[in-house]
């Protein structure tokens, strides 16, 4: 096949490999491999210092029987409705306000997105502070309130501990969902209220009938991120609450974590880090599918 | 609150909209009505609304205001002044911090270890992201397409771990600015990709005319002429790889190697439970430049962290 085209030809256009090798051999060498290679991972038992043992599918069936998955995924769970619902909502009800002509727009849009480029760990400790049973600042504007029957040990009562994370988690990102919705805004045409408008439409029903309809392809695009950042959260739990109390914060990332790190089980953590790749992979990919979908139509 | 306000919002809307074929019946009188209750109802969103961000701005500006300002204060007032600004001005709670928590150290940690991962990120992706654009080959599509594929799926870590204890790499700056470079070229490729193919292909054309070959045309003609796309990727890596804490929690042994994430982590682990006004100066140190970096370049800070969000 190859015989026709002039040597010349044939060697130019192997330069292009050129431009993308470097980029292509870091991707493979520190992303790609650790997840190929890893697999073998799972198939042993392995301290770190003993020689690793051969176990076959063990670690995946002792998954099976972990007593702390389940709960660690019903976590995630509540975790991710927690927050993706009150993301969006937040979110997208804040840009539909900033989307009027508003004096000082850009300064509450600059301001509400803040919290995004601070660190996790810095929001979880200061967070850790507010929600402080005894001195926090939010028990005490309670108390100032004279709402002392909504004072709660926030991080330290298991019914309430998750929820309190979910707030500190919708406090660090809503500000970057409103942005995203509020350039999906701004991409709806005026004509189209305009026609509602004169066709008798309340404000409700423009924003049921043409605002929501339309901004279906940022609103797939916005949930899949929190839908994503939930699954794999680790920080917050981490530094606030460390899974406690009583695992009641504890979520598979952590669970990963503490069988790899703390109990230096690193096969079964491998096997569990297999598990939850493949959770939200597939949970990427459902949305992906839904979004090219939603595109084509 | 809110879902009652929007609902007297659309009370008040039914009532201007319905009003005006019902104007040239009733004559003059109802429109100064009319006009005056679409006034009254533009006035009441337009309270409505600023009440809302003002009160959201709030929700996110006075935490942070409350760290730097009882960063300053006595362990005691930290409790007892909760709400006042601090009596005296205590800077001994910076010195102090910063000696504890090492955090010198983990400054500099963080400043080479962002700065590295911007550099090669930015180098590689944008080499790779001009061929993917502009030059023809065979299997350009699945190249990118593996980039872009397994773009969402985060490193499992176990192995990666492994893998970084076999190369030698933990506790080291190496070790951190490696896998962060992974983890950032799809998105930055799909990024320069993208300006790359908005521009002219004239460009490039009249370049190779002039006898320059696709290297030198991409470092005199493409690169000066990319600001936009470089400042995205390098705002999107610099925050990221400012803020990782996971890979640094996992690598790093000496408290020499901390960068200022697991720094504070472990400072807040350490005496939090005390030193609270310590832990206040510590993460004040530990967010205030990248606040005001922020603050400086919001624009953007913006633009970049949502950038591939928004278009892809």
């Amino acid at each position: 096949m190859s015989t026709a085209i002039p040597r010349q030809v044939r060697r130019r256009n192997l330069t292009p490999y050129l431009w993308v090798l470097p980029a292509l051999l870091f991707y493979i060498v520190f992303k790609l491999l650790p997840m190929i290679v890893g697999l073998y991972l799972t198939l042993i038992q392995w301290d770190g210092i003993e020689p690793p043992k051969f176990v076959g599918l063990q670690n995946f069936q002792r998954i099976l029987t972990d007593e702390v998955i389940p709960l660690a995924l019903l976590n995630n769970v509540k975790y991710a409705v927690g927050t993706v619902i009150g993301k969006m909502i937040l979110a997208l009800f804040l840009a539909l306000i900033l989307n009027q002509a508003l004096r000082g727009r850009s300064i509450y849009r600059t301001t509400l997105f803040m919290p995004v480029v601070m660190s996790f760990v810095v929001v979880g400790i200061l967070w850790s502070w507010l929600y402080n049973g005894q001195f926090g600042l939010l028990n005490n504007l309670l108390h100032k309130l004279k709402l002392d029957f909504l004072i709660l040990d926030w991080l330290g009562d298991t019914k309430v501990a998750l929820w309190s994370l979910v707030v500190v988690d919708i406090w660090k990102w809503y500000g970057f969902h409103m942005v995203i919705f509020l350039a999906g805004l701004q991409t709806i045409s005026q004509e189209l209220y305009e026609a509602a408008r004169i066709d008798g439409a309340a404000r409700w029903q423009q924003f049921t009938k043409i605002t929501l309809p339309l901004l279906q392809p940022v609103m797939l695009v916005n949930v899949t991120l929190s839908l994503m950042g939930a699954f794999n959260v680790f920080d917050i739990p981490y530094v606030m609450t460390e899974g406690g109390p009583a695992n009641s914060t504890l979520v598979m990332a952590l669970h990963i974590y503490i069988s790899g790190f703390k109990f230096y089980k690193f096969g079964y953590a491998a096997a569990l880090s297999y598990v939850l790749l493949t959770l939200v992979t597939v949970m990427a990919a459902v949305q992906m599918r839904f979004m090219s979908r939603e595109s084509l139509s | 609150m809110g879902p009652l306000r929007l609902e007297a919002r659309k009370k008040m809307n039914k009532t201007t909209l319905v009003s005006p074929p019902s104007l040239a019946r009733a004559g003059k009188k109802s429109l100064v009505v009319a006009k005056r209750s679409a006034r009254l109802d533009q006035w009441l969103v337009w309270l409505a609304s600023h009440l809302i961000l003002i009160f959201f701005t709030i929700v996110v500006v006075y935490p942070v205001i409350w760290m730097f300002l009882a960063s300053f204060k006595s362990n005691g007032e930290v409790v007892s002044n909760v709400w006042g600004l601090p009596t005296t001005l205590h800077w001994e709670n910076y010195t102090s911090a910063w000696q504890t928590a090492q955090l010198g150290y983990a400054l500099l940690n963080s400043v080479i270890v962002s700065v590295g991962t911007v550099i090669v990120v930015t180098a590689l992706a944008a080499a790779a992201a001009f061929a993917f654009a502009k030059l023809r080959f065979r299997y350009a599509t699945f190249l990118f397409l593996i980039f872009i594929f397994t773009m969402q799926a985060p490193v499992p870590v176990i192995p990666l771990y492994v893998m970084l204890v076999k190369l030698g790499l933990t506790n080291s700056r190496l070790g951190l600015i490696l896998p962060m470079v992974a983890g950032g070229l799809p998105l930055a490729i799909f990024i320069f990709r993208a300006f790359f193919q908005s521009l002219p292909s004239e460009l490039l054309d009249a370049a190779k005319v002039d006898g320059c070959t696709d290297f030198v045309a991409f470092l005199r003609i493409v690169l000066p002429i990319s600001g936009p796309a470089i400042a995205t990727v390098t705002i999107l890596q610099f925050v990221g790889a400012w803020n990782e804490y996971f890979l640094a929690l996992i690598l790093v042994r000496s408290p020499e190697m901390r960068t200022i994430p697991l720094a504070i982590q472990v400072f807040f682990y350490a005496w939090g439970r005390t030193e609270w006004q310590q832990v206040f100066a510590a993460l004040s140190v530990a967010s205030l430049p990248m606040i005001i970096l922020y603050m400086i370049m919001q624009r953007q800070f913006i633009q970049g962290l949502t950038a591939g969000s928004v278009k892809g």
